[in-house]
């Protein structure tokens, strides 16, 4: 039944990017939108007051989430190795470890930009710490600008799609699937994201020496058996960390909030362990930890509210009418979503695109019959090519942030231009292919223990 | 403007306090969710319970504990995503102004309208009946799991105190925007502050 009331809902949808384009905070911009246009709405009898008494129990809802519940710990594993400095080393150690190969750095900085975005999943933090500790090193050595930078980057951005990651735990909240398939089918991408980026600048540097040299000998400063035991100290326990924290994900062995919570506590005792851990760090930590989430909830609970205000008008019924109503069906739908959300993400971070499109998207993909897991999928990667497409990408402007003087602006933007061309690749890959890329590792990977 | 700048004084150092029992909040959490999960595995190892629904709530109690005092305080602290391509190119009083008119006419507004739709399911929650007496408060449908009604409260005092630090900004920027501070100062109040998410 239609309300009457669509074009109302449409109107909101452009009062929110216009109070948004005013820097008006995200979390307060949903919440205010949807006092505008609920009182609107009320008035023009859209829809009853009942509506909007709702509220309450879509927040307790909120509350007694165990799948959210993930956040603080997925967040506080990240935080714990960046603040402690064990990123840090695993970067140096890492680098000294590749060295010797042409490119050996930009190795490096995909490798640990791999293993870090599967512990921190937060992209900001990845790109800043991998710039702040990598480019100063690979300027001096002087590696070409534009290839340094896009490798940064590029790999700091996998932090959204390799699991265990922030992004995907609200992202399966939002699509309503489990956060268990969802991190098995974003891994295969994810990776093939990573291998992409590795052979790429070890083409390059191979080909042309001079843009990536590899590391002097002086200042490879430990080497042979030294070398080995530092890798086996600083790489291999967060390693087996990740892995046993996913892995006890896909086979069920314990929630993802219970593994996050196994997680944080295996980091802190890393920390511990590699005695780097002091009352600053702690606090640091735990701050870090409850400012991240306590956004995240409120934006969700703001979100929450427009959404209310948005169906009672009528809007997700009208936009689930005009994404299944597209001409081509499946591929029509793929197409437009994709579209849609790359133009979003120029401007908007993930997180707050997961809140307002994937409700919008998940009813008409529904009613098409598309497999919802894929879709997530498809759409973290989409995502992720918006992140460092120039001039706008949010990981452009984070790196941009951190550099020194005499890196070129313009070189950063140009810098990403062929890694945004291998995501596009690897995406047409995944829509292709769904079966393989997605649906079998999904089946593979949490098929039970035992 | 004097008293009014005291009062947000006031309001900003009482929020403070929360945001430091959020933060406290964090390993707390991470100590219960470790034991919790613990305790399933090594209980079942041992054959017998050393968790209960109890334990399993107080999880999700506690995070909600650590967000719901936690919205003023990120407030305060402005951390916060915006679309900032404009506003942070702006001089002081134009983003001040942007914050200003945001925080009257939909931030405060919209936290007396949550804790308005709020106050009847949590009254409710805490027994009472259409008749106005009060019966059994609401407890967690399973067994030996936590009353409900104390956490359910929590979401108006949640919203009670995200209302006393939007006006706590509001007042200080009332304040840029009448030059009763100065902008050196005014910078010191925190109306930007960049990184989004640490």
């Amino acid at each position: 039944m239609n309300t009457g009331y669509e074009w109302l809902s449409i109107l909101m949808f452009l009062g929110f990017f216009i109070l948004l384009m005013s820097g008006y905070p995200v979390a307060f911009s949903f919440a205010g939108t949807a006092m505008i246009f609920g009182l609107i709405g009320l008035s023009v009898d859209a829809f009853p007051l009942a509506r909007l008494l709702l509220l309450p129990n879509r927040w307790f809802v909120i509350m007694s989430d165990f799948t959210l519940l993930a956040i603080p710990f997925f967040v506080y594993m990240g935080a714990m190795l960046e603040k402690s400095g064990l990123a840090e080393e695993l970067l140096e150690t890492v680098g000294i470890l590749f060295g010797s190969l042409r490119g050996g750095l930009l190795l490096a900085v995909v490798f640990v930009g791999t293993l870090l975005a599967a512990a921190t999943g937060v992209v900001a933090a990845t790109v800043i710490a991998m710039g702040l500790i990598s480019l100063p090193i690979m300027l001096r050595m002087g590696y070409d600008h534009k290839l340094a930078t896009g490798t940064i980057a590029a790999a700091g951005t996998l932090a959204q799609m390799i699991p265990p990651s922030l992004v995907l735990v609200v992202l399966s909240s939002q699509i309503g699937v489990s956060v268990g398939d969802l991190f098995a089918g974003a891994l295969v991408p994810g990776l093939m994201l990573s291998a992409s980026y590795a052979i790429y600048v070890l083409v390059v540097a191979y080909r042309n020496p001079l843009l990536a040299p590899a590391l002097p000998l002086e200042l490879r400063t430990i080497s042979g058996r030294a070398l080995a035991l530092r890798v086996l100290k600083v790489m291999v326990p967060p390693v087996l960390l990740i892995l046993a924290v996913l892995g006890s994900i896909f086979k069920g062995l314990a929630t993802p909030s219970e593994a996050g919570a196994v997680g944080a506590v295996g980091t802190l005792i890393l920390a511990a362990s590699n005695r780097r851990l002091s009352m600053k760090v702690l606090e640091d930590v735990a701050r870090s930890t409850a400012r991240t989430s306590i956004l995240v909830i409120m934006i969700l609970f703001s979100s929450t509210f427009f959404a209310v205000v948005f169906d009672g008008l009528g809007g997700t019924r009208f936009v689930t009418q005009f994404l299944t109503d597209l001409p081509g069906g499946v591929l029509g739908f793929i197409i437009v979503a994709n579209i849609l959300v790359f133009l979003l993400g120029i401007f908007l971070e993930f997180l707050e695109i997961s809140f307002i499109v994937m409700p919008l998207l998940v009813p008409a993909a529904q009613v098409l019959g598309i497999d919802l897991v894929w879709l997530g999928v498809v759409m973290a990667i989409n995502l992720q090519t918006a992140f460092i497409s120039p001039p706008v990408g949010f990981s452009l402007f984070y790196l941009q942030s951190v550099v020194p003087k005499e890196v070129d602006t313009l070189d950063i933007h140009k810098g990403a231009i062929p890694f945004m061309i291998l995501q596009l690749i690897i995406l047409g890959l995944v829509i292709a292919f769904p079966e393989q890329t997605v649906a079998w590792p999904v089946e593979y990977l949490t098929r039970p223990a035992d | 403007m004097q008293a009014l700048l005291k009062l947000s004084r006031g309001i900003d150092f009482a929020i403070e306090q929360f945001g430091r029992l959020s933060i406290l909040l964090v390993p707390l959490l991470i100590a219960v969710g470790f034991y919790s999960v613990s305790a399933r595995y090594i209980g079942r190892e041992i054959g017998r319970r050393l968790t209960s629904n109890a334990i399993i709530e107080a999880q999700w109690y506690l995070f909600s504990l650590l967000f719901l005092f936690g919205f003023a305080y990120i407030l305060k602290h402005n951390v916060n995503v915006r679309v900032d391509f404009l506003y942070a190119k702006w001089p002081p009083k134009r983003r001040a102004t942007v914050d200003f008119l945001g925080t009257i006419f939909l931030l405060i507004p919209f936290c007396l309208l949550a804790i308005y739709v709020s106050i009847n399911p949590v009254l409710s929650s805490w027994g009472r009946l259409p008749n106005g007496t009060f019966g059994m408060w609401e407890v967690s449908p399973d067994p030996s799991g936590l009353p409900r009604a104390p956490i359910k409260s929590m979401i108006i005092v949640g919203f009670g105190l995200l209302l006393l630090q939007a006006i706590s900004q509001a007042i200080k920027y009332a304040a840029i925007l009448t030059g009763t501070v100065k902008e050196e100062v005014a910078s010191e109040i925190e109306t930007y502050q960049a990184p989004a998410v640490e």
